[in-house]
């Protein structure tokens, strides 16, 4: 049967993978910075928020913070490492920047599991420290976890919002489509992608991570690795590259269709087909999307078509409603 | 010494998976991430088939169903986006890759698989401890990367790849079948990469999980050698082989695929162009 607890979990899972996707849309759809590597960025948000958290006496000792700190902590961390990846990685364009950043998340999730005397290894982490968990009941507790990963969500949609609104999100999507001009318009395009890239890793590390973590029941680096990296772009190329509704749509569709297909109850003799189930629904989506529909389900002129609707010029605004009425007089005369 | 060997032997793997990546690159002009998948899908085959046929008709097998599935992907997914641009390929290719793999999990079971082939008793040679099957994976390597090299440069239809290699439009300007050229390179590239995945199997093991390993290698690779052209694809496969191997010596061997990326990114930096490219990257200079 389908308990609702399960239902629970693949919605905040769900969302957690939105939030995601919502980061790569604004480096890769607005910026123009196609990112292999952001489960290395989530990774590292991961690690270093139940670092952060975790008490000095655990079996891998942390630092004992409180979460809200944590969190904090985890995005500063994340930041730093972002522009850190962002500075060489940069100056390079299109497919090379994709296999370095591609390198680097590789690299990371190796260090991770290199490093074991501090981040646990294969093993993984374990004592994970969740939000207001002590204030609820077990069976009420996934509830309130999906309470605060919609709330993270949105959060993070109101910033790619403003981000996508202002002077800024024009300047980069400007950049993107053609530098010469954008460098000539007096844009300084480095210092704009780096800190959209370190802005990137700074709510993977404050956000993204650390809800990622409350859903895991421990942190292994296999988690971390290209396959996390190819989910999130699958969300978001389905759901729509370079709009602002897109990832979210896009990301929840494909979490709820892929983990829905797990509920399904097969006998044993299947298992390897079951298993195989959800790597094939996530690559034939992809392909039909990219083949019927290549600008997703939602695209990017829509989204900023309905913008420019809001913030066009008053004056035009006004205008539209004097010539209006004339039209309708117009074709009722010969019929009258 | 024996780290040589090692190194020598990665590195003509790589060599072989590389320049099917490389040829698809130059031709249909996009990253192919799912070339890790059939790398692996080829080794699994081989060993499936090994097990029923006996090895050399399971290889021979293997390597002709994963050249056919190539073409097929190539035919049925690849040519009708081409129009759409290199990054939209580049996520049909992901896309695929997600495909192959879970048919491999479907087929295959997601156990470690080996062959059972043994490479024989260690000998001295010079400086190296070197087993009679190692020996012949070499040769196998250097038949494969010659042939190509004559296929490339020897034969009607190795020009007219070069050609659209070079200036796509041009070539088809001029008349050369382009619909010819893109099924032999895509039957090519799948029988480089099962060939090459199986050669990996041989010298250790294989699973499902094995593709998303191989691609990361691969991509060093053909970024640290230019991917213009096939020579420089193999002197990087055999440098970062070697180089990863070597550096085993130095370092703990965990930090191995470290020192490969390492190695990629300062190449990156340093010389976009490739080690061992002479011509400017356009797309790689800003």
């Amino acid at each position: 049967m389908i308990s609702i607890e399960f239902l629970v979990t693949i919605a905040t899972l769900a969302f957690v993978f939105a939030m995601a996707a919502q980061l790569l849309n604004l480096e890769a759809a607005w910026g123009g910075m196609w990112d292999l590597g952001i489960a290395g960025l989530i990774g590292v948000g991961a690690y270093s928020y139940v670092l952060l958290t975790s008490s000095p006496d655990a079996a891998v000792p942390g630092a004992g913070l409180s979460w809200p700190l944590g969190m904090l902590g985890a995005g500063l961390i994340t930041a730093a490492v972002a522009a850190l990846i962002g500075w060489p990685a940069l100056r390079l364009r299109g497919e090379y920047f994709l296999i370095t950043t591609f390198a680097f998340a590789e690299i990371l999730r190796q260090i991770i599991i290199i490093r074991r005397d501090i981040t646990g290894g294969t093993f993984g982490l374990t004592s994970i420290v969740k939000p207001f968990e002590s204030q609820f009941t077990i069976d009420g507790y996934p509830y309130v976890r999906l309470g605060l990963t919609v709330l993270l969500t949105v959060i993070v949609w109101m910033v790619c919002s403003r981000i996508a609104t202002s002077s800024y999100g024009a300047s980069l999507r400007a950049a993107r489509d053609n530098e010469p001009l954008a460098m000539a318009m007096g844009k300084r395009i480095n210092v704009l992608r780096l800190s959209t890239y370190a802005t990137v890793g700074l709510m993977c590390g404050l956000f993204v991570g650390p809800a990622y973590s409350w859903i895991l029941g421990a942190l292994v680096p296999s988690v971390f690795s290209s396959h996390l990296t190819f989910t999130l772009w699958a969300g978001l190329v389905i759901g729509g590259l370079g709009s602002r509704f897109g990832p979210i749509v896009g990301a929840l569709l494909l979490t709820g269709a892929s983990e829905l297909v797990r509920l399904v109850h097969v006998p044993d003799q299947f298992a390897d087909l079951h298993a195989a189930a959800h790597p094939a629904l996530v690559g034939v989506l992809l392909i039909a999307v990219l083949r019927w529909r290549p600008d997703g389900l939602l695209t990017e002129s829509g989204t900023f078509a309905r913008l420019r609707r809001r913030h066009s010029r008053p004056d035009t605004a006004r205008a539209t409603p004097v010539s209006t009425p004339t039209v309708p007089r117009i074709a009722h005369e010969p019929s009258a | 010494m024996n780290n040589l060997l090692f190194g020598l032997l990665t590195g003509s793997m790589l060599a072989v998976a590389t320049s099917g990546f490389a040829l698809l690159r130059n031709t249909e002009r996009f990253l192919h991430i799912a070339h890790g998948q059939f790398m692996a899908l080829g080794a699994l085959l081989a060993v499936a088939l090994g097990e029923t046929f006996g090895l050399p008709v399971g290889i021979a097998l293997a390597v002709l169903i994963t050249s056919a599935v190539a073409v097929a992907c190539g035919k049925l997914l690849f040519d009708p986006v081409k129009h759409r641009g290199a990054n939209v390929l580049l996520f049909t290719s992901v896309g695929l890759a997600f495909v192959v793999y879970a048919a491999m999990i479907a087929l295959f079971g997601t156990d470690l698989r080996v062959f059972t082939v043994e490479l024989g008793a260690a000998r001295p040679i010079g400086p190296f401890d070197v087993a009679p099957g190692e020996i012949v994976i070499l040769l196998v390597a250097v038949v494969v990367i010659g042939g190509l090299w004559l296929l490339l440069g020897r034969t009607g239809i190795g020009r007219d790849i070069r050609a659209v290699a070079s200036n796509r439009e041009l070539a088809q300007i001029r008349g050369v079948a382009i619909n010819r050229v893109s099924m032999t390179v895509w039957a090519v590239a799948g029988a480089l990469a099962a060939i090459a995945g199986i050669m990996t199997a041989v010298l250790s093991s294989v699973s499902t999980e094995s593709g998303w390993g191989y691609i990361l290698l691969v991509l060093a690779a053909a970024v640290l050698g230019g991917t213009g052209n096939i020579l420089g694809v193999i002197a990087a496969a055999l440098v970062l082989g070697i180089v990863m191997d070597m550096s085993s010596l130095v370092i703990d061997t965990a930090y191995r695929p470290i020192v490969a990326f390492g190695i990629l990114i300062g190449v990156l930096l340093i010389r976009p162009q490739g080690l061992f490219s002479f011509q400017s990257r356009k797309e790689a200079a800003a």
